[in-house]
């Protein structure tokens, strides 16, 4: 399936590795866990550089949040511990939705979001993280906040760069609450819709922060700014649950496909939403107002 | 090119394809317990522990497996004394066709290394990536509960043998 691939390159350091992706350019594709590349089997790469050997797999502590190095796999994020204590261990969860144990031994977070699947379960996650991107090429480095990487289905912003690590800011801590949500055939099955969302509630009872994304239910994944815009400042209720469900389907644009229909998909986008905002507020102790 | 890797406690040198796959060059070296089946990592028939981790080895390029310790179903009875994992899926019934069988075991193998006293659904997850076609999946299931309660009973000498069979003396990286 590959044959006309010319040469396999193993690189040890980050700098060997950003050389051989400027000299080899259009040609030379990244390769991680292999899992998405394998399967896509875009025939136009002569050369593979392998991104497993940089040093790219760790995760690290940084105040309330963390760094996660990109080649970090699946069942790194689900067995580390920062991760799991992280944000309600969000991350964690949805890490350990990414397929079948044999892939999440291979699958890479930086793959999962490089990938730009819009049904990536990592994505709406680090969305809700407020995650930021550092990208290098052998000229210079730059962070690119998530929200701002995707430009369609499968189309990122980087430009001959390689993820290098994931950056997650300071979350907020108090009362707070976090969710993943996920629908799909089987539990590690690729999601059908995919949601997180996080909150905190300040000392009266009203949000403070909100942050909700979803995952295929568009070119890309997404905030729901809407929903958070209506949430915020108020206190949680029945009604403002409602509303905000009601902000996510109008703004989201899925596609009807083998897996489901776009209705399907829009409908379940409310519930996800609803469910992921009640498991927020039972774990921040958020009352729901009637 | 070559790459160096470890299969089944034996260093081999395998000349590989800079695309190739590491099903591929399993199998072009007589290993053959490897199973082809769906090459897009959905049904595990390919499956082998790549340093002591169930990976499909239809989405693993060979030149990723340099220095690596690779175990296929050949290594899990090297001397013909069966596992206890293999002999409870005999016992068990849990063989039918067979192709689905040789992942099976290693992921049983894996889960069973690092969690001896695994539930009924923690062996379900573990055997989520492999799939049968035969029927489904009651039988396996009991025999690898069956399998760990003798690794179990032999103790703690059982584990240090699986040990041993999984390749102790990979390198750190």
């Amino acid at each position: 399936m590959f044959d006309h691939i010319e040469c396999f390159y193993r690189p040890s350091t980050l700098r060997e590795a950003l050389v051989l992706l400027h000299k080899t350019g259009k040609r030379g594709a990244i390769v991680a866990g292999a899992t998405d590349i394998v399967t896509r089997a875009d025939r136009t790469p002569r050369f593979f550089i392998d991104v497993t050997h940089l040093g790219l797999d760790y995760v690290r502590k940084k105040g309330r949040g963390c760094t996660i190095g990109a080649a970090t796999t699946m069942m790194g994020l689900e067995k580390s511990p920062i991760i799991n204590r992280l944000a309600g261990g969000i991350l964690a969860k949805a890490a350990a939705t990414c397929g079948s144990i044999q892939n999440r031994n291979m699958a890479t977070v930086g793959g999962n979001l490089a990938n730009a699947s819009p049904a990536a379960d990592t994505a709406p996650v680090l969305l809700a993280l407020d995650a930021q991107l550092v990208a290098v090429n052998s000229r210079r480095k730059r962070r690119i906040p998530l929200d701002e990487f995707y430009t369609g289905p499968h189309r990122t912003v980087l430009n001959g760069e390689l993820i290098e690590e994931i950056l997650i800011p300071p979350l907020p801590g108090g009362r707070s609450g976090w969710s993943f949500q996920k629908l799909g055939r089987t539990e590690t099955d690729i999601s059908l819709v995919n949601a997180a969302a996080g909150l905190q509630a300040d000392s009266r009872g009203r949000i403070k922060w909100v942050h909700i994304a979803l995952g295929a239910v568009g070119p890309m994944p997404l905030r729901a700014r809407e929903a958070e815009n209506l949430l915020q400042g108020n206190a949680l209720s029945e009604d403002s649950i409602t509303r905000a469900g009601g902000a996510v389907m109008n703004q989201v644009s899925p596609i009807s496909d083998g897996r489901a229909s776009a209705e399907y998909r829009r409908e379940m986008s409310r519930i996800l939403v609803q469910r992921a905002l009640r498991e927020c507020a039972v774990q921040a102790g958020f009352p729901i107002m009637n | 090119m070559l790459v160096t890797v470890n299969i089944n406690g034996e260093a081999k040198r395998l000349n590989i394809a800079p695309g190739e796959l590491l099903l591929d060059a399993l199998r072009s070296a007589g290993y053959f317990g490897v199973k082809r089946g769906c090459e897009t990592g959905e049904c595990g028939a390919c499956t082998v522990l790549v340093n002591e981790k169930p990976v499909n080895s239809c989405l693993m390029f060979a030149a990723q497996a340099e220095d690596a310790d690779i175990l296929t179903i050949e290594g899990v009875a090297p001397d013909g004394k069966l596992d206890p994992i293999q002999t409870a899926f005999l016992d068990h019934g849990a063989v039918q066709c067979g192709y689905c069988t040789p992942g099976m075991i290693l992921s049983a193998k894996a889960l069973l290394a690092g969690r001896p006293d695994p539930t009924e659904g923690e062996v379900r997850e573990a055997l989520a990536g492999n799939f049968c076609r035969c029927t489904g999946y009651l039988k396996p299931v009991e025999a690898v509960l069956a399998a760990a309660q003798v690794y179990r009973q032999a103790g703690q000498s059982a584990r240090r043998k699986s040990g041993r069979s999984l390749g102790t003396s990979r390198k750190k990286r």
